[in-house]
């Protein structure tokens, strides 16, 4: 049950999360791509500044250098520097210098610690492996101290007059730029997949909800079946002529169809009602109806003849034992209200007393009986009912055994109640029997009134008790009847 | 001044006829005056033009060389030069002085050398081995003095400095040397001392280690040949500068008090420098002399 009413809801979620979880996936697998793509053009693109902007020095530089014009070379790298205004296009300088073949300084944006003429500065792992490729570099180069605090790039542009190389120019552009646009372009692109993704969500619970909805009025339905309530299932609406609405058509069909079959079985079941006490009517008509006519019978002969007394002699007795049969079938029908006497506490004896009376029913058949009394002292049950109904099952079985076999009988204490088992080997119950077993009159036997399980029935039923049958035709019947205990107040 | 009386009478017969309207006086401008502000020179040449009745053109080059080529081929008519190329022989000579600028009340100013406002270098000495900006080669602060005190120590700018260059203009020595691109430098004091209102970031970054004696101001020249008329009036034009309103105007603006008449003897001292640093230079192929001149020291 508990499953039955999450397991919509679970869908439904379950559905907008995969597709949410789907797109967010494509999104972000789009984003990263585009994202490293941006990235490595970025890269490119800051190269090439570097490159041009050390070349744009080193094209004009050989004539200075070979005239020792030492401030001309530095006024064009500070023209150079000064060619894009710091931040405002995102490219940020962090110095160049112009040195010559041997790594001496020829100019630098940073004159104060790297002095004119004497060898380049270059302290450091880093600086150093950066002076020596520049000072090797044969075309212009780019080199990189990599992205970490404070990178830089670097482009190198060797400066040459007719084939001699007179230095290098070497610009250094800081990484700041590429981060600023990669963080950009990285925020629009995570709004952009946040934006996807939530789309995304909403049209997975859309979706969901289109698909979810006829499933679980469709469930509610089916609960419906299953409490038995087959005749007011609601209406499935239907959306779509695909799987979802051949579904939703079945089951309305079927949801239909139950209903009609409700319907049917109602008027069978009242139907069945009415031959059963058409049945039973007649049952009783019948039996009161048979001694009725040899009642009839004598008191005419009585009538015509009233001064013999030899007929009274005769009759009376038989007028007695009519009436009695009479009155006994009216008791027996009336079997609930007659047997309304003592309660007494059971004891081993009360029901064992029953034993005796079974062997003599016995007699010198070839059963074997087989008494299983389980119940104590304390047992408080309503005595000369279960008295009746254990007599009536075991005679019953008894009677059913044709010529040998087994009849058990057995009681236990389950918690509260109370449970007797009949069991025989006898030939079983046919199918046909099975239905009108407890009805009265009815009956197998010739000798039969039919009316012994129909008390057995009456019995339980006024003690809230339970009688289950199972029967197999050739291996016989197994009596099953759980009697509540009762309240020792009562 | 002798020049400028001598003369003119004698021309004024030759030349009756002022210069054809049409071909304007050219005047030639050096790194002796900053030439960054447009504007002003323009209305200052529009200023000249009005009083002498003629279109008056002012024409800049880089260096003193190109200037005192122009005017040796005729293609100016006047220029401000310096002290330096002025002294500096000629034949036949084509120059002739025609004002004076008078600065602070005289017409006199001085070479400052100079370093960075956190150099610990104290004195010329110091700079032994160190970078040094010069204005240019024919410049008088700029380059003519450091010489001079160089040939004082028995050295040359060969072996004294490890590296110097020429930046051609008195303002951008001193940036050189306030953005340490180099240790020190020489500078026109009148330079120095303007660019503290212009730059005074620069200059503020800038100490004078070393002051020269008085040299003649950078005075003004005509060419030999242009109509004397046009000298003449050249001449009483800058000279009134100073009683005309508008005149003080351009002269604030030059931070001078007025142009006057000097005699050549003013830039005696120059001529006197150049020709110890020429004979230095040939006394140094003489290490005994050398150790004589270097006893001499300017401390």
């Amino acid at each position: 049950m508990n499953l039955l009413q999450v397991s919509p809801k679970g869908l439904s979620v379950k559905f907008a999360l995969t597709i949410t979880a789907v797109v967010a996936g494509v999104a972000f697998t789009i984003g990263a791509v585009i994202v490293t793509l941006d990235w490595q053009r970025y890269h490119t693109e800051l190269e090439d500044k570097a490159l041009l902007l050390a070349h744009s020095v080193a094209v004009t530089a050989p004539e200075d250098i070979l005239q020792n014009d030492s401030w001309s070379l530095y006024k064009s790298l500070k023209n150079m520097a000064n060619q894009i205004p710091g931040e405002k296009r995102g490219t940020h300088i962090i110095t160049g210098m112009i040195q010559d073949p041997d790594g001496r300084v020829l100019s630098h944006l940073d004159p104060g610690n790297n002095p004119l003429g004497l060898p380049l500065e270059h302290s450091g792992e880093v600086e150093t492996k950066l002076f020596n490729t520049a000072l090797e570099a044969q075309r212009p180069i780019t080199q990189s101290t990599g992205f970490g605090e404070g990178g830089f790039l670097e482009g190198v542009a060797p400066i040459y007059s007719d084939g001699k190389l007179l230095g290098a120019v070497r610009v250094r552009l800081s990484y700041k730029e590429l981060y600023l646009k990669a963080q950009r372009s990285t925020l629009i692109i995570i709004g952009m997949t946040l934006g996807l993704v939530a789309l995304g969500s909403l049209l997975g619970t859309v979706i969901s909800k289109r698909i979810t909805k006829p499933l679980t009025a469709m469930t509610e339905g089916i609960e419906s079946v299953s409490r038995g309530e087959t005749s007011n299932i609601k209406y499935v609406p239907v959306g779509n002529d695909d799987e979802l609405g051949i579904l939703t058509n079945a089951f309305n069909k079927m949801a239909n169809e139950m209903a009609d079959k409700k319907l049917l079985e109602e008027q069978i079941a009242v139907s069945e009602k009415m031959v059963a006490l058409g049945r039973i009517s007649a049952g009783v008509a019948h039996e009161i109806n048979n001694p009725l006519a040899g009642l009839m019978n004598c008191i005419d002969t009585l009538k015509r003849h009233p001064d013999d007394p030899e007929l009274f002699n005769r009759y009376l007795p038989l007028l007695d034992k009519g009436l009695n049969r009479i009155k006994n079938i009216v008791e027996s029908l009336l079997i609930e209200l007659r047997v309304e006497d003592a309660i007494v506490t059971e004891s081993s004896t009360s029901l064992d007393d029953l034993r005796d009376i079974i062997e003599l029913e016995i007699d010198d058949r070839d059963i074997e009986f087989v008494w299983d009394n389980h119940l104590g002292e304390d047992v408080l049950i309503n005595t000369r009912r279960v008295q009746q109904i254990v007599l009536n099952l075991l005679k019953n079985s008894i009677q059913a055994i044709n010529d040998k076999g087994t009849v058990n009988f057995r009681t236990l204490r389950d918690g509260n109640c109370v449970i007797l088992e009949v069991s025989d080997d006898g030939p079983g119950i046919p199918v046909e029997h099975r239905n009108r077993l407890f009805e009265p009159f009815f009956t197998t036997k010739v000798n039969g009134t039919g009316l012994g399980l129909w008390i057995v029935y009456r019995l339980v039923e006024s003690m809230q008790g339970m009688i289950e049958v199972e029967s197999e035709v050739g291996s016989g019947t197994h009596f099953h009847v759980t009697l509540p205990m009762m309240e020792v107040s009562v | 001044m002798w020049v400028l009386f001598g003369v003119p009478s004698a021309s004024f017969a030759n030349h009756a006829k002022v210069g054809e309207p049409n071909k304007p006086i050219r005047f030639g401008l050096t790194a002796v005056v900053l030439q960054e502000n447009l504007r002003f020179l323009d209305e200052w040449s529009f200023y000249l033009s009005n009083k002498l009745g003629h279109k008056v053109e002012f024409v800049r080059r880089k260096s003193y060389r190109e200037i005192m080529d122009l005017l040796a081929s005729g293609s100016l008519d006047f220029a401000w030069i310096c002290g330096f190329p002025y002294v500096q022989k000629r034949d036949p000579e084509f120059i002739k002085l025609l004002s004076v600028p008078i600065y602070k009340g005289k017409p006199l100013y001085h070479s400052y050398v100079i370093v960075h406002k956190d150099s610990p270098h104290q004195t010329v000495d110091d700079l032994k081995g160190k970078t040094f900006a010069y204005s240019d080669p024919n410049s008088n602060s700029g380059y003519l003095y450091p010489q001079y005190l160089l040939a004082e120590n028995g050295a040359n700018n060969q072996s004294y400095f490890r590296k110097s260059f020429f930046t051609f203009s008195h303002a951008e020595t001193v940036e050189a040397v306030a953005e340490r691109f180099s240790d020190g430098g020489a500078v026109d004091s009148y330079i120095w001392d303007s660019l503290k209102e212009f730059r005074p970031d620069l200059v503020a970054q800038t100490r004078v280690i070393k002051q020269s004696p008085s040299f003649g101001f950078p005075p003004l020249v005509s060419r030999v040949g242009v109509d004397l008329e046009i000298v003449w009036l050249m001449e009483r034009v800058l000279k009134d500068m100073a009683d005309d309103p508008d005149g003080r105007v351009f002269l604030e603006g030059l931070k001078l008090d007025g142009f006057g008449d000097f005699p050549r003897s003013l830039f005696n001292n120059i001529q006197e420098m150049a020709a110890k640093i020429r004979s230095s230079h040939l006394d140094n192929r003489r290490p005994a002399v050398k150790a004589s001149i270097n006893t001499d020291t300017n401390k």
